[in-house]
């Protein structure tokens, strides 16, 4: 029986089964990608056969930043989830920290705002912001899209970060009120240095967002150069067109900084993840 | 209404009551603890000492709170008034150029929730956006556990395993959806070439309804594992190892270990997971859009992606109907998040 | 008529046909009040990747005449491109000055007041110069919106070889089609006919063969659940699953293009826009391989849709009168010769086909006789709403998802939603 034998050995059977399952896993998660990256190597007129790569080529790339609007539509992305980014850690921390730390009149209702309009499908929003962004001349504009990735971020930015006050102890702002500090003061001076990390994780969760938002880029952004990726992508598969050739090229460039990074950051982002969602 | 109180900053008030050398805001702050309790029930000196005691949590959340109003709550409004008119695309205010043309749009009630909800598609697509979220957020949470529990064990290779199993949460999700469509390609696509080698006949991934909506689950799937693994791992290494050391002295088996030990230690995880994958899934716009665009025919269209085609792929766009359906999707939504805090409430967790 | 000669007395010198359309510009002189024209243009373009560079290069001409004016091309991918231009018209930001509509959008646009009309002169010329067919897809409530570009409709594209192969003849009829596909089967093992199953345009040959159409606009009714519709959703779905036809629900289009180009479908449907494309193809690196006919008939007659694009300028522009110049170099006889030439378009313009150039081609001879028999949509503002709807009845149909009766009885109740008031 398993359960005489000691943790941690296995028989070589089921070593054999672990890394079977294992193998077969990480093959189904990574050629995908895999396949991407060699697509991108092909001329593009054979990006379409499933040869491996036969005449290496770099054609694709050159293609994709002489040729097309990809590093517009790179510095597109860059500016509005940046941006986005910044604004909405920057609006959302006191409240995470109000939510945090004191009971109010009107908590209760906020918390259930900020939880809510997580779960908002951008279907409930989209035509109204539309047709406000169409009356303030903001449609196919930066501006506009940034405002309207702040509904996502900001309610998003303030529940996360409220789980990181948490788990920061109470005894800091004790020692603040020692001190003479105001709440501000607290928050400002004590708890904001402490919770660095947690806001960098909340920042990179707003990023990826933004950054990978379809429907309203689909929907607000129109004509070549102002484009986010995910709209500028889409120009290269369409019903009439199939480049996948510059597609796949400018997929590889588009996952290889975010998988490098991802692959570095992903145990904090997992616990920020957790302990944002959890400690609610 | 003892609610009023900081909960954490009631003790630390507690601790500063008898130093009256206290500072202006800090005594204020000091009251808290203690005007809250009891002011309530007047209600002018209620408020203006409310209004005394929790400034500085109001200015705290005010940013947001204004935020919030402006690009959520009227928009929203506006979400809500709107699916009660027959606004679309040819009588809604626009400019072009230097003229301007007003709206013409008029209020005509509950008309499109009828008209939505006495359509049969509405139904349809409430049907397979259930099937969609539940088959996707269950198949990712027992493959997700299952990874999980294997790599929570030492060997060796553990860490490329896991570096691999990671790599699609890394690719953004359209990069990786488009990567899916290349290899779903009926004639062209690898997939069916790798059958093809094997004597299989071409499979029609994105082709035939049913096999449609097979492809988009299993991408959802494939995209879903990596944040469910983690996620679980986290859980799963935060189960004390003496528990299992206690029950294997115990006698208990394998089964016994992870149905007693291993499930509940991850109760706390996987009820967020679960919240979050199944929000995330029912609004997964990118999957449907991009891989299929709804078809073929109609058959992978889930509620948000049908919204979404009514105002901006039908023509003439109307607007009205597309807010409609929104409205029906945020009220499922907030019928679901009630059920789950209940659910919640009952197992004694706080909020 | 007096342009026509004089166009033709100038042959095809490309240099003496420009001064000449100069001159003409010259001529409408009334909207440049200041003269000379300038600012910028921007054109959004809806050509194909084959024929985009050839487009971009002729509409960068225009600033050989007009030194002042940029021209700013940008590609629009014609699938997206009815909502692109949509959001760029309502909100008026980074609006393109000129637009390439497929012609069942300008009545769409112009209902909406986003195009401007056409200058009186112009528009006179559309009416005495141009095709009479293409001149009507240009109008909304009689007044002139957009000038016809390139005109077009469907043919049966065939390989030659793999026809000669098999030993049969290009089909005339669907029955034809369905004999001539098994003697392809049996020699090459290819499939006989690739059609499209994800756009419902692929759809029109088969009920105009049945003798239907989409909708009767004299008489106010939707027409497409009637007998003939029904029959039509069925030879669809017949095609398919009698193995006559493969078909496609995603990446048709392309996919289509690829199949025909390496042999692995012996035929296809398509249009005068995708011959340069086809070209590229291994299977046709001998031009004469390609061989083009009318699409096979239905049970009552052969029927392809009339289509084609124009160009239009946006009622928005802070550039009109040189957009409207603009519009008139882009549909010049010259600029459609070449077109012609190098991309097998067809021309709008009457005197063009009597250009050397354009007699040469064979796909533009082939083309032209049918696009004279081609079939007339009703020019009506939904003309272009009616496509999503019946797309997604006819890829339930076409791959079986659904019965034709159901296909075409839900498309009828979908048509009728969108037209309001129609039978």
């Amino acid at each position: 029986m398993t359960s005489t034998r000691t943790r941690g050995s296995r028989s070589p059977l089921a070593s054999v089964g672990l890394h079977a399952t294992l193998v077969v896993a990480s093959v189904i998660a990574v050629f995908p990608v895999l396949w991407i990256l060699l697509t991108s190597l092909k001329p593009a007129q054979h990006a379409i056969t499933t040869d491996f790569v036969k005449e290496p080529t770099l054609s694709n790339y050159t293609y994709l930043l002489e040729s097309s609007h990809f590093l517009d539509w790179f510095l597109n992305s860059v500016l509005v989830a940046g941006v986005t980014t910044v604004l909405g850690v920057f609006i959302a921390a006191t409240t995470g920290y109000a939510v945090s730390r004191f009971k109010f009149p009107g908590m209760k209702p906020l918390m259930w705002t900020l939880l809510i309009t997580q779960m908002f499908p951008m279907a409930i929003l989209i035509v109204p912001l539309y047709n406000l962004m169409g009356q303030l001349g903001l449609l196919n504009q930066p501006v506009g899209l940034i405002i309207t990735y702040l509904t996502i971020a900001v309610p998003f930015c303030a529940w996360m970060m409220k789980g990181f006050f948490d788990t920061i102890p109470v005894e800091i702002d004790e020692s603040g009120r020692v001190d003479g500090l105001n709440p501000f003061g607290t928050f400002w001076r004590l708890i904001l240095p402490l919770a660095k990390p947690g806001l960098a994780v909340t920042g990179f969760y707003a990023f990826i967002t933004a950054w990978g938002e379809v429907a309203y880029a689909s929907a607000f952004m129109v004509g070549d150069e102002n484009l986010t990726l995910a709209g500028g992508l889409q120009t290269f598969v369409t019903q009439y067109t199939s480049n996948w050739g510059a597609m796949s090229a400018a997929s590889v460039l588009i996952a290889i900084p975010a998988a490098i990074f991802f692959v570095f950051a992903q145990r904090h982002l997992v616990a920020g993840m957790t302990a944002g969602a959890t400690k609610g | 209404m003892a609610a009023d109180t900081s909960q954490s900053v009631v003790k630390a008030a507690d601790d500063g009551v008898g130093n009256d050398s206290a500072v202006r805001g800090r005594s204020r702050w000091t009251d808290s603890g203690n005007t809250g309790n009891t002011g309530n029930t007047r209600n002018t000196g209620g408020l203006r000492r409310a209004l005394a005691t929790h400034w500085y949590a109001w200015a705290m959340v005010a940013p947001v709170v204004l935020v919030l109003g402006v690009i959520i709550g009227w928009p929203l409004v506006r979400g809500v008034y709107l699916s009660l008119t027959d606004a679309n695309e040819r009588n809604v205010a626009r400019d072009i150029g230097a003229r301007h043309i007003d709206a013409t749009y008029e209020f005509i009630g509950l008309d499109n929730y009828t008209a939505v909800l006495g359509d049969p598609v509405f139904l349809q697509r409430l049907v397979w956006t259930v099937v969609w979220t539940v088959a996707c957020v269950s198949i990712t949470f027992v493959l997700g556990l299952t990874l999980a529990n294997m790599l929570n064990r030492q060997f060796r290779g553990r860490a490329a395993y896991r570096m691999a199993l990671i790599l699609p949460w890394a690719v953004p999700g359209f990069v990786s959806v488009f990567a899916w469509r290349f290899l779903f390609n009926r004639d062209n696509g690898i997939l069916n070439k790798v059958l093809d080698g094997g004597g299989i006949a071409a499979v029609p991934w994105l082709d035939d309804p049913t096999w449609a909506k097979f492809s988009v689950i299993a991408v959802n799937v494939w995209l879903g594992i990596p944040f469910m693994m983690v996620a679980l791992l986290g859980g799963l290494q935060s189960i004390p190892g003496e528990l299992y050391e206690a029950a294997e002295m115990d006698g208990a088996s394998a089964w016994q270990r992870f149905r007693h030990i291993t499930l509940p230690g991850l109760r706390a995880v996987s009820m967020t997971v679960i919240l979050l994958s199944t929000i995330w899934t029912f609004n997964m716009f990118p999957v449907i859009f991009l891989l299929t665009r709804g078809g073929p025919g109609d058959s992978t269209e889930i509620l948000v992606t049908q919204a979404f085609r009514e105002a901006f792929i039908t023509s003439p766009r109307d607007f009205a109907v597309s807010a409609t359906w929104g409205v029906l999707i945020l009220l499922l939504l907030m019928i679901f998040a009630l059920v789950y805090r209940r659910s919640l409430r009952k197992q004694g967790e706080v909020w | 008529m007096r342009r026509g000669i004089a166009a033709t007395a100038l042959v095809a010198a490309l240099a003496l046909a420009a001064t000449a359309c100069g001159g003409d510009d010259k001529g409408d002189g009334g909207t440049d009040a200041g003269g000379e024209l300038s600012g910028t243009v921007t054109w959004w373009d809806t050509a194909n990747d084959a024929e985009k560079a050839s487009f971009q290069k002729i509409a960068e001409g225009f600033t050989a005449k007009h030194p002042k004016v940029t021209v700013k091309y940008v590609n629009v991918p014609y699938g997206d491109a009815q909502n692109k231009v949509k959001n760029a018209f309502s909100s008026g930001s980074d609006a393109p000055d000129v637009i390439r509509a497929d012609v069942g959008w300008v009545a769409d646009f112009a209902s909406l007041g986003y195009l401007d009309e056409v200058p009186a002169d112009m528009a006179k010329k559309v009416d005495s110069e141009f095709l009479p067919q293409a001149a009507a897809s240009g109008k909304y409530e009689g007044k002139t919106y957009a000038v016809p570009q390139v005109i077009d409709t469907l043919g049966l594209f065939y390989n030659k070889k793999m026809l000669a192969d098999a030993g049969v003849q290009p089909p005339k009829t669907l029955a034809e089609l369905k004999t001539a596909a098994e003697a392809i089967k049996g020699k090459t093992g290819k499939a006989a006919l690739y059609l499209r199953g994800d756009d419902s345009y692929w759809f029109l040959p088969l009920i105009y063969g049945e003798g239907g159409d989409l909708v009767d606009a004299k008489n106010k009714t939707v027409t497409v659940d009637n007998e003939a519709g029904v029959k039509a959703f069925k030879t669809a779905r017949d095609l398919v699953a009698s193995g006559a036809a493969v078909t496609n629900a995603t990446d048709g289009y392309a996919n289509m293009q690829t199949a025909f180009k390496t042999g692995e479908a012996a035929m296809m449907i398509n249009g005068p826009w995708a011959v340069a494309d086809t070209y590229a193809g291994d299977q046709f690196k001998d031009k004469a391989n390609l061989g083009i006919a009318a699409v096979p008939a239905g049970s009552a007659k052969a029927g392809a849709p009339q289509g084609g694009h124009d160009l239009g300028v946006y009622a928005g522009s802070k550039n009109r009168a040189a957009a409207h110049a603009f519009v008139e170099y882009m549909t010049s006889q010259e600029v459609q010769v070449q077109s012609a030439k190098e991309l097998s378009l067809l021309p709008t313009r009457t005197a063009a086909y009597e250009q050397p150039d354009v007699k040469s081609s064979e796909m533009v001879q082939f083309f032209k006789p049918a696009v004279d028999k081609a079939v007339e949509r009703a020019w009506i503002p939904e003309n272009g709403s009616l496509f999503e709807p019946l797309k997604v009845e006819y890829t339930k149909a076409i791959t079986g998802a659904s019965s034709p009766e159901d296909a075409a009885k839900a498309a009828g109740i979908e048509f009728r939603k969108i037209l309001k008031g129609w039978k």
